[in-house]
């Protein structure tokens, strides 16, 4: 009798995770499972029957060199958006930390680019950088040369998203105990020292969060490239993300771009899991 | 003392610096909305000299604005609810009973799911939505939103939970409330602060999604406004006092949204960002 209860009530219980399980499955599990099946396969995208072709897929990434180009363009937008959102984002919390006229305001107006969707910020900054910063400062735009299309991609992106590692640092500064810094100042240090010594210590938090995902972010990066300048000029702006994307709609080498974004996958489990480990070691409790 | 003073004008002169640089874009954006090219050409910082409402009604006409709007309406709303409901019975149960293996393992896979980037599901998607008929139906979208939210907002759940105190709970199922009524009821009402910036964060996300929708939107009476734009950008380079004007008007519907939901927003970034 007990037993029977015990076990209509377990099964009421799992009746909560029916939902989120149904489309979790469909969308993720299954995918998933089903990928590193279409990984082992040459499926062009569009046919109707696959071939097995074994590790055929794995080893053709290590033997090509097309790869090359967009590991390179990746690891450079990656580590300059790291760099520079994590700089920005703390900068500008710093300043909404202290306390004057209209700091929420502030608060605000630096958050609203973040409402906007990857195509409007690409569109205007296109439009900014081939007509506006042409006609005032002369200089040609920053996403049609070669050489410095990947910083311009990274200050549209971080126009776009600096706001939330802002609330992120911001948060954790608010938290920092104001006697700390009385201490501080009453055994002479300066205001670098304070920062060096009492701020960033105790914010140990929020930079493993920020780094860790501006820099995973910045590994996958797909949409602020693939509409500002779809890869180009010359595939100097081609990240991983669109490369397994272009195996799927224009190469028609689905299986290939399968095995590649899972080696990608781990990749980015190792990159994540080293960097966030680092972090939380430098971290100290409060 | 003045010299704290001194200080506080100098943030704000830079504070106010730094406001420019992030709005100048948007200055860009309407002015250049309702200008000529031809006044465009003479000078890009400049006020029209009369405004050109044409330019608007033009905009929406070209980019069938009233489809992708719709779409792209019955999209979030859709995807949000569903999100809610089911991250929020997920995260409640997960969080009411991780002393269980089998609820700490649900926990771990959902951490996991967060860590995948969506380039490894993207083809397998593609081919399921292809052999399933779902390819530019707005369900086929709607269930991959939802699907791929799920880890992070039952993660914000997980962490609200654990918070929640048990005894009201208790008193309801001591009167005889079964557990799905003391969850709607009792629970979920007490889970109203995360809600609502669960809700907030996924309008925004949804409305702007663009990687997903890229793949499963390929026809015209599907698209919603991120897709439709990405298309008309492309092809109307030529007039883009126009495409200024479409860019303005998909602006202002997530803008008022923003206005009014900030609160939730950046106070549910604020707090569950580091915990979380």
């Amino acid at each position: 009798m007990n037993r029977r209860k015990n076990i209509k009530r377990s099964l009421l219980k799992f009746g909560f995770l029916v939902p989120a399980i149904f489309f979790f499955g469909v969308s993720m599990l299954i995918p998933f499972l089903l990928g590193i099946q279409v990984s082992f396969t040459s499926w062009d995208g569009i046919s109707q029957k696959m071939n097995y072709i074994g590790l055929q897929n794995y080893s053709n990434i290590f033997s090509n060199s097309d790869i090359l180009q967009p590991i390179r363009n990746t690891t450079y937008f990656a580590i300059l958006i790291t760099v520079f959102n994590n700089a920005f984002a703390l900068g500008l919390a710093l300043i909404l930390n202290k306390k004057f006229a209209g700091n929420s305001k502030f608060r605000l107006i630096y958050f609203i680019p973040t409402c906007l969707s990857t195509v409007l910020a690409c569109f205007v900054w296109k439009f900014l950088y081939r007509e506006v910063f042409f006609q005032l400062f002369g200089i040609n735009s920053l996403i049609g040369s070669m050489k410095t299309v990947i910083p311009g991609l990274v200050i549209i992106s971080l126009w776009n998203g600096v706001a939330i590692n802002m609330l992120i640092y911001l948060s954790a500064l608010i938290n920092v105990p104001k006697n700390l810094y009385d201490a501080a100042k009453v055994d002479g240090a300066n205001v670098f020292q304070r920062f060096k010594n009492v701020t960033v210590p105790l914010i140990g938090p929020a930079f493993t969060t920020c780094v860790t995902l501006s820099l995973t972010y910045g590994l996958r990066e797909f949409s602020v490239p693939m509409i500002a300048t779809g890869g180009g000029p010359a595939r100097s702006s081609e990240t991983i993300a669109m490369y397994i994307y272009k195996h799927l709609f224009e190469y028609s080498k689905a299986g290939y771009g399968q095995a590649i974004s899972i080696v990608f996958m781990v990749f980015l489990l190792i990159i994540g899991k080293t960097v966030s480990t680092i972090f939380r070691k430098r971290e100290v409790e409060m | 003392m003045r010299s704290e003073r001194i200080s506080r004008i100098i943030v704000f002169i830079i504070a106010a610096l730094i406001a420019v640089l992030f709005l100048f874009p948007f200055y860009i954006c309407i002015v250049t909305a309702f200008k000529t090219p031809m006044e465009t050409a003479q000078g890009v910082l400049a006020l029209p000299s009369k405004l050109h409402w044409e330019n608007f009604s033009k905009a929406l006409e070209i980019t069938n604005f009233s489809r992708s709007f719709l779409n792209s309406l019955i999209t979030t709303t859709t995807s949000v609810v569903f999100i809610v409901i089911c991250s929020s019975m997920c995260g409640y149960i997960i969080a009411r009973n991780l002393k269980k293996f089998r609820y700490r393992l649900c926990e771990t896979i959902l951490l996991g799911a967060m860590m995948v980037p969506f380039q490894v599901i993207m083809i397998p998607v593609y081919k399921m939505l292809k052999l399933s008929n779902m390819m530019n139906t707005l369900p086929g979208l709607i269930i991959l939103l939802v699907g791929t939210s799920i880890p992070y907002s039952t993660f914000l759940y997980i962490g609200f939970v654990k918070l929640v105190p048990r005894e009201l709970e208790e008193a309801a199922t001591i009167d005889g409330s079964g557990i799905y009524r003391t969850y709607w009821n009792i629970v979920f009402p007490l889970l109203k602060p995360i809600t609502a910036t669960v809700a907030t964060l996924h309008v925004m996300w949804m409305w702007n999604e663009f990687n997903i929708s890229l793949i499963v939107l390929q026809k015209e009476h599907v698209k919603t406004i991120p897709i439709q734009q990405f298309y008309f950008f492309g092809e109307y380079t030529t007039d883009l006092n126009l495409a200024f004007a479409s860019a303005c008007i998909a602006i202002i519907p997530i803008l008022i949204f923003f206005i009014i939901a900030q609160k939730f927003l950046i106070n549910g970034l604020m707090s569950g960002a580091v915990k979380g």
